[in-house]
């Protein structure tokens, strides 16, 4: 593992607008493998060519919930070490296959305060290889901490 | 409307099951779903890091617990499944997934044992034009710990093409 600092992002330095850190992800039969297996995933639908392209599909294709975890991936990599996600959702509109590389943005479009928590609210897409519409503006809102407490 | 949802398949609606782990989630349970996600983040493996944070320790990757694969103790089926699903009497058709909304109401921990309730919430059909009919099946996951504690729902949309 990397060695990493504890970097913290405090709700008073989120700035409206600001981008979250890309995310580029190969999508190697490797990386669905590995998926399938930390997920106790093993239907053939992750990794057995012959299966799915009985099925008309040109390749393994990855869980939808990868997907809703690599969002995750960015937005806890964004918020630091006190941040959380409380809130993800997204529509999935097109597959993706092994050998696609996917792209990850996303976006801070407002603050909140709900319930006393200080969260930043953000918007995510994933675009999968010749623009291809993975998922378009999945919101999600992360807690995040105030300088003051 | 027509077909596809019939009384049978919508007396589906409302049913509800629910499974509960054998054992704590463990520690490199964490770090391997971390690593297959190519994710660094100190947070899931590093306690001096983590124990720095405001959540005092290491946590799990907030989707982690709604992957539930490993709790239901079933042998594999023929495409080698081992999860949950609807036995649903939709012969013949093709399953995609629509989406997720996922809540996290608090951070999960290696040591928590995880117990998922499902509920099918809603089903309903809709015309496309490239797809044709689709049937949408609706379900919500709740997650809770030993302690009876809610740590996330998770309401799926399933869609079943012709």
């Amino acid at each position: 593992m990397t060695k990493t600092t504890a970097r913290r992002k405090y709700f008073e330095d989120v700035t409206v607008g600001e981008d979250l850190p890309p995310i580029d992800v190969d999508v190697s039969l490797t990386a669905l493998v590995m998926y399938a297996g930390a997920t106790w995933d093993f239907h053939r639908y992750h990794y057995d060519t012959a299966f799915v392209t009985k099925l008309d599909m040109p390749a393994p294709f990855m869980d939808g919930q990868m997907l809703g975890a690599l969002m995750a991936r960015q937005l806890m990599t964004w918020g630091g070490i006190d941040c959380f996600v409380r809130r993800l959702d997204y529509r999935q509109r097109a597959m993706v296959y092994a050998g696609d590389t996917i792209a990850i943005r996303g976006k801070v479009i407002g603050t909140a305060i709900e319930n006393g928590r200080p969260l930043a609210l953000c918007t995510v897409s994933v675009t999968g290889p010749e623009d291809r519409v993975i998922s378009r503006d999945a919101t999600a809102a992360v807690e995040l901490t105030r300088k003051s407490a | 409307m027509s077909g596809r949802v019939t009384p049978e398949l919508r007396a589906w609606i409302g049913r509800t099951v629910t499974y509960e782990a054998p054992e704590e989630l463990g520690r490199s349970a964490l770090r391997y779903f971390a690593l297959a996600l190519g994710d660094d983040n100190p947070m899931y493996h590093d306690d001096a890091i983590a124990g720095q944070s405001v959540h005092g320790g290491v946590i799990a990757p907030p989707t982690f617990v709604c992957e539930t694969n490993q709790i239901f103790q079933r042998p594999a089926d023929e495409n080698g499944y081992i999860g949950h699903h609807w036995d649903l009497p939709l012969p013949s058709t093709r399953f995609i997934r629509g989406g997720n909304a996922y809540e996290f109401h608090q951070p999960v921990r290696a040591d928590d044992r995880v117990a998922v309730t499902w509920t099918l919430v809603d089903i309903y059909e809709r015309d496309t034009r490239s797809c044709g009919q689709l049937v949408f099946v609706v379900s919500e996951a709740r997650y809770r710990n030993q302690r009876g504690e809610l740590l996330a729902t998770n309401r799926e949309t399933n869609i079943y093409s012709p």
